[in-house]
């Protein structure tokens, strides 16, 4: 898979994002050096306070996502704060009835987990094996150095100790579990006050920069609900895509299948990957005794992942953002290697957020004109401020 | 009880008179004073700038606003405004640039409509914004014919 393949982020600013050169909005050097350090402290930060950005991340996608149906229910003369309590409370009221119908399944599910994974894994390790050996059959100059049985061994020991790291990772994430009910709670908030906060910040910022606030806070509420809303538009799209192709080959659960590859999309490169090799590892294990499966399965993760970049991705995330494509790519890089996976999923949206508001600070500082407004407002404001203060004569 | 004070609180709200919300009861007064950002300004002190990229209306809730242009006769003091009344409504219906200078002629206070609110108002409370958009249309029309007269007047 090429990285085009890897990141929604990456292609909806390859294809023409509103982060960046857009519109006119084009930065200095030096305020794109502000930019890209920024974005490289800030992932530095988050990394620290990890446990609060996946509950931001999943309460922003929750908020764009009941943000329609609440502003309908406004548009029918309900008022914000009701309309936002109603919608939340539904959506926690579904999860519930759905938590209640899937506990038990994912109850059974969980018991086993740790013997599904090795089932899955010992699928995927003799699926390779025999791909070897019919390697070494074909050219006698792999058998000779017994490719086969080096790849076997070698892996043994990893998949051995690759479970001996499952068990406290599984653990590490069941722990950290609790931290995403804060999700739906930061949602509600941002829904119920949203507003009242944008005029809370906007009420702080001296009169001169006063509009040019107002329209950074729309350009970013607009940014990020185009980002978010179409990236789980393409997730639906993915796992239907995925599901069929996967039902006609007669996979077990390729709804959930579907899903967790769509899901594991969202990381750049890794995510495409694991997805792939999840998709060969249950199709090895469920049909050992047909190996041409692997093939179809990858074949048809392939062609969804195609299909995702050059017909799903425009039609969601749309063509409207404009982003340089080298400084997206050497993003990525650069956020995989402060922050590793994390890091790979946040540096995008993060260099977006950045970019807007360095951008329009960068305008701001370099417009002489609005810096000599706030300097004119400070002199009158201190000279009434000392009206008074020295006694006449 | 907690109506009442909410009632009673609107019957207080400083939009009610003015003429750009004289149609609006006090529950649609209470929506259009969730969009609007109080901001203050001391005499003398530019609220925008002639030529400058406008991105909201301004409501006056208090004191004295002067509107100037460089090319106006004599200070260049095209009118003074007062409360009650509403300057940079052009830039609510289209982002051309601001077409005068507003500053401060005293301390004011003033109440200021984003054009983005203003659109998402027409979206979600069509009702409201059909009260409001007459007195708004009427303003820009008549401001429309003056700037018309004027320029007549200089042919001649």
């Amino acid at each position: 898979m090429s990285t085009r393949h890897s990141h929604r982020f990456t292609a909806y600013a390859l294809q023409g994002g509103d982060f960046g050169f857009a519109s006119g909005r084009h930065g200095g050097p030096v305020v794109w050096a502000a930019i890209i350090a920024m974005t490289c402290l800030l992932l530095v930060l988050l990394q620290q306070v990890l446990w609060l950005v996946v509950p931001g991340l999943l309460a922003l996608i929750l908020y764009y996502l009941l943000h329609g149906p609440t502003r309908a229910l406004v548009m029918r003369s309900i008022d914000p704060a009701p309309a936002a309590t109603l919608v939340m409370g539904l959506f926690l009221a579904l999860c519930a009835v759905l938590g209640i119908l899937l506990l038990p399944m994912a109850a059974r599910n969980l018991l086993d987990w740790q013997g599904s994974i090795e089932r899955y894994l010992n699928g995927g390790l003799q699926l390779l094996d025999r791909s070897l050996r019919a390697l070494e059959a074909a050219w006698p100059a792999l058998a000779r150095a017994e490719l086969a049985d080096g790849v076997a061994a070698r892996l043994a020991q990893v998949g051995t100790s690759l479970i001996e790291y499952l068990e406290p990772l599984a653990l590490a994430l069941l722990t950290a579990l609790p931290t995403l009910l804060l999700a739906p709670f930061l949602a509600f908030f941002m829904l119920r006050d949203g507003a009242r906060f944008r005029r809370f910040l906007v009420a702080a910022v001296p009169n001169a920069f006063f509009e040019r606030t107002l329209c950074l806070l729309h350009e970013l509420d607009r940014t990020l609900r185009a980002y978010f809303i179409g990236l789980m538009k393409l997730t639906v799209l993915d796992t239907l895509t995925l599901a069929a192709g996967l039902w006609l080959l007669g996979f077990d659960a390729p709804l959930l299948l579907g899903l967790i590859c769509a899901v594991l999309a969202w990381v750049p490169f890794v995510g495409s990957i694991f997805g792939g090799l999840l998709v060969v590892l249950v199709a090895a294990t469920d049909f050992p005794h047909a190996p041409e499966m692997a093939g179809w399965a990858a074949a048809l993760f392939v062609f969804a992942r195609l299909l995702d970049d050059f017909v799903y991705m425009p039609a969601t995330i749309g063509r409207s953002l404009h982003i340089h494509p080298l400084i997206t790519v050497l993003m990525i890089f650069v956020g995989g290697a402060i922050a590793g996976v994390s890091g790979l999923m946040l540096v995008l949206p993060l260099l977006g957020v950045v970019m807007v508001v360095g951008e329009t600070v960068g305008r701001i500082v370099t417009d002489q004109r609005l810096r000599a407004r706030h300097r004119h407002a400070r002199l009158l404001r201190r000279a009434q401020a000392e009206v008074d203060l020295v006694a006449p004569g | 009880m907690r109506s009442w004070f909410r009632k009673a609180r609107l019957q207080r709200s400083p939009l009610r008179g003015m003429s750009l919300f004289a149609d609006l009861g006090a529950r649609e007064l209470a929506v259009i004073d969730a969009l609007l950002h109080r901001r203050s300004y001391v005499a003398d002190e530019v609220i925008f700038d002639e030529g400058e990229e406008g991105n909201a209306l301004y409501i006056i809730l208090d004191g004295e606003v002067a509107i100037v242009r460089r090319d106006w006769p004599g200070d260049g003091v095209v009118a003074r405004l007062t409360r009650g009344a509403f300057f940079g409504d052009l830039a609510l219906l289209d982002n051309l640039p601001r077409s005068a200078q507003a500053r401060a002629a005293t301390h004011c206070h003033l109440a200021a409509f984003f054009r983005d609110d203003f659109f998402g108002l027409l979206e979600t409370h069509a009702r409201i914004a059909a009260k409001i958009l007459p007195p708004l249309v009427r303003h820009v029309g008549l401001r429309l014919r003056e700037a018309a007269g004027d320029k007549a007047a200089q042919h001649l």
